[in-house]
């Protein structure tokens, strides 16, 4: 009898499993049901309703009635509006994400070779601004760039330009904002990285012939391949969908498929084609997720041997 | 500034004298870091083909001087000549001088193959002689098979192999080991010793080595220089070192040594007596020093050259009555730790030619301890 109860006891899920269980239960709330609910409004027809869509699925006689729209995602194909503010979010992205990759590089590294007193207090300032509001931050740019703001006039006051810089409302403000905001994503995992790196690695290729440069392209570029995969997806990944940034720096010919979003959503109240750009975006993030995945499974993987 | 400059006019100098025996000269090297001084006026002259170990307790700057030697330092004074060239501001990849790293800094991105490649591209050597030399220097050290992984995935014998091959793989002039062994457990390293002294025999490559295990240089090395707070105490062969030290430091530096403090009593041309407090009657030397009567000096001995028996021995000179207080037996041979009248502590090593022979003395026997006129030295300095 004991022997029976003991094996249901073992089949059942023990306390472990409730400390594990944790996690789950947060992405399938936050998650997965969002995720599924935004995926099934996709799927369903704008109406003057509320919720102000068409329902999905219906009983009718008695019987489950599925209600399959596919019309929405046909539309994003179609609109050229849509397809191009993908491709100008992903290009905006991309080149925010080298910007980073050239600004944050050298910075990590030089954070990973001081001693590590001051490392510490210049991590700490890189860190800083996070501290503020992301919004206050953002506005504080308008500050800087628009046509009088602080850069232009100490530009005209030091008598570089005659006339002020239009900055503000261009692509280059979206630019400016976008690195400088995520810039630290860059870093931190960059610095991680370096901190790490055995210097006598570097000693050994100097002491085998190599120039500075060389070791640096062949030693250093190498081992933080895994520190420029994580930071560049920490960046680009956000940067895709950034609404805030091309909304308050950007100008009328800034498309990102954020403020597309957004659009479809407050301003048109179409719920389901909202609901599809989103989901293609999510797929269209896939791919550089599962890159950053494989690649960080197989640094485990080299670790673990 | 000034005095480099100068050293580099002085090198046409040294080219006409660098022989066969002074193939890498070292001269009056010194190091400071601040106001400490790793290295004090170290001079050493290094034949072709030799290996040369610098051995010393941990901060005794052995490691600052082939670092040095390496150009990862440069020396605060003095020269670094090899071959005719001075190396003193010569940058670590533009030398002939290559090092196989205490924890072997292989790079772990790479496989065997590309890692022993690595210096021979940097010295743009064509594609297809790379290829041959990797293949020879993996063939030396028989990794061919491994040539295809990576180092994490390959064992620290083999990893020391694949350095060691790296390191060789531009013939360079002048190859460092860094403490060659302390990364591989005990039965490894006799084997190993043996093998890479044949490997860089083979190579004929001039060889300095760097460790603080004094078995390892007086196996491996062909001459042994022992160095203590920056400065070399003593250069020898490693037999020199051990049955000659030529001062207190080294006798007790290298293997483990008996010593008497005392003064010299007589100083005749063949022998010398030793006044110590420790014997009754003064020690006798059966070979001659350079100091004076009454000079203080030390008596060193070691303890396989110290006879133990029971009954009193027949000579006039060089015995002791004692008890044994402690006994380290090791299988081969026993080590007695006979205590003296005076207090002093005699170390004796004891062969255990038959079996059961360890019986013959236990804890608290009164043993007579002599000794041959010939088995220890006298210690001036």
């Amino acid at each position: 009898m004991s022997g029976l109860l003991h094996s249901i006891r073992k089949r059942l899920p023990g306390k472990q499993w409730a400390v594990i269980s944790v996690p789950y239960i947060w992405m399938l709330l936050f998650f997965a049901i969002p995720l599924a609910i935004a995926f099934k409004i996709s799927f369903s027809q704008a109406a003057i309703a509320m919720p102000p869509y068409t329902p999905v699925f219906d009983w009718v006689d008695g019987h489950l009635n599925l209600n399959l729209n596919p019309k929405n995602y046909l539309y994003l194909i179609n609109d050229s509006l849509y397809v191009n503010a993908y491709l100008s979010s992903i290009k905006i992205a991309v080149i925010s994400t080298l910007l980073c990759l050239l600004i944050g590089y050298p910075m990590a590294y030089a954070i990973a070779r001081m001693d590590p007193a001051t490392r510490n207090i210049v991590l700490m300032l890189v860190v800083l601004p996070s501290w503020t509001s992301f919004l206050i931050r953002i506005y504080a740019w308008i500050g800087i760039l628009k046509n009088n703001g602080l850069l232009n006039n100490v530009l005209m006051w030091a008598g570089v330009i005659d006339e002020p810089l239009a900055i503000m409302h261009t692509p280059i403000a979206v630019y400016i904002g976008i690195v400088y905001a995520y810039l630290p994503f860059m870093i931190l995992p960059l610095y991680a990285n370096l901190v790490k790196l055995d210097l006598r690695l570097l000693e050994a290729a100097s002491d085998l012939g190599a120039k500075p440069w060389k070791a640096f392209l062949k030693i250093t570029l190498p081992l933080s391949k895994a520190g420029i995969i994580a930071g560049s997806m920490l960046v680009l990944i956000p940067a895709v969908g950034e609404f805030v940034i091309p909304e308050m720096l950007g100008g009328p010919e800034t498309l990102m498929i954020g403020r597309v979003l957004w659009q479809e959503f407050f301003n048109n109240r179409d719920w389901p084609v909202a609901s599809a750009v989103s989901i293609v975006m999510l797929l269209l993030l896939m791919f550089p997720i599962m890159i950053f995945h494989k690649s960080q499974a197989k640094e485990m993987e080299s670790k673990l041997v | 500034m000034n005095q480099q400059s100068s050293e580099k006019n002085a090198v046409s100098n040294s080219s006409a004298s660098a022989t066969q025996d002074g193939y890498l000269v070292i001269e009056n090297v010194r190091k400071l870091f601040d106001d400490f001084v790793a290295v004090d006026n170290v001079s050493l002259n290094i034949r072709k083909g030799e290996i040369f170990a610098l051995l010393g307790a941990s901060g005794c700057g052995k490691s600052t001087l082939l670092r040095m030697l390496a150009g990862f330092e440069k020396p605060s004074a003095g020269r670094i000549i090899l071959d005719g060239q001075v190396l003193n501001n010569i940058a670590p990849y533009d030398q002939s001088v290559n090092m196989m790293f205490q924890s072997y800094a292989l790079f772990p991105h790479m496989t065997v193959e590309q890692n022993v490649a690595f210096g021979p591209k940097q010295k743009n050597m064509p594609k297809a002689e790379v290829a041959r030399r990797v293949e020879e220097m993996l063939a030396l050290v028989q990794m061919e098979s491994m040539a295809k992984r990576k180092p994490h995935q390959l064992s620290g014998g083999q990893q020391q192999r694949v350095a060691l091959a790296r390191a060789v793989a531009t013939s360079p002039k002048l190859l460092l080991l860094d403490e060659p062994m302390a990364a591989l457990d005990k039965k490894l390293r006799s084997q190993m010793q043996i093998e890479l002294v044949n490997i860089v025999e083979r190579l004929n490559v001039t060889c300095i080595m760097v460790t603080h295990d004094q078995e390892e240089a007086m196996t491996m090395a062909h001459r042994v220089a022992v160095m203590d707070a920056g400065k070399i105490r003593q250069i020898g062969t490693p037999d020199e070192i051990y049955e000659q030290p030529s001062c207190r430091y080294t006798a007790g530096f290298i293997g483990s040594v008996n010593m008497f403090e005392g003064k010299v009593e007589e100083d005749e041309k063949d022998y010398v007596t030793i006044r110590t407090p420790d014997l009754d009657t003064p020690i006798y030397v059966g070979h001659g020093i350079t100091g004076y009567d009454g000079m203080n000096a030390a008596f060193a001995i070691r303890p396989e050259k110290v006879h133990i028996s029971k009954e009193q021995p027949e000579q006039k000179y060089n015995k002791v009555q004692g008890v044994i207080e402690e006994i380290a037996y090791f299988g081969s041979h026993s080590v007695y730790h006979v205590r003296l009248a005076s207090g002093a502590k005699v170390l004796c090593n004891f062969v255990n030619m038959r079996r059961w022979d360890s019986e013959n003395y236990t804890w608290n026997d009164k043993v007579w301890l002599s000794w041959d006129d010939s088995a220890g030295v006298v210690l001036t300095s």
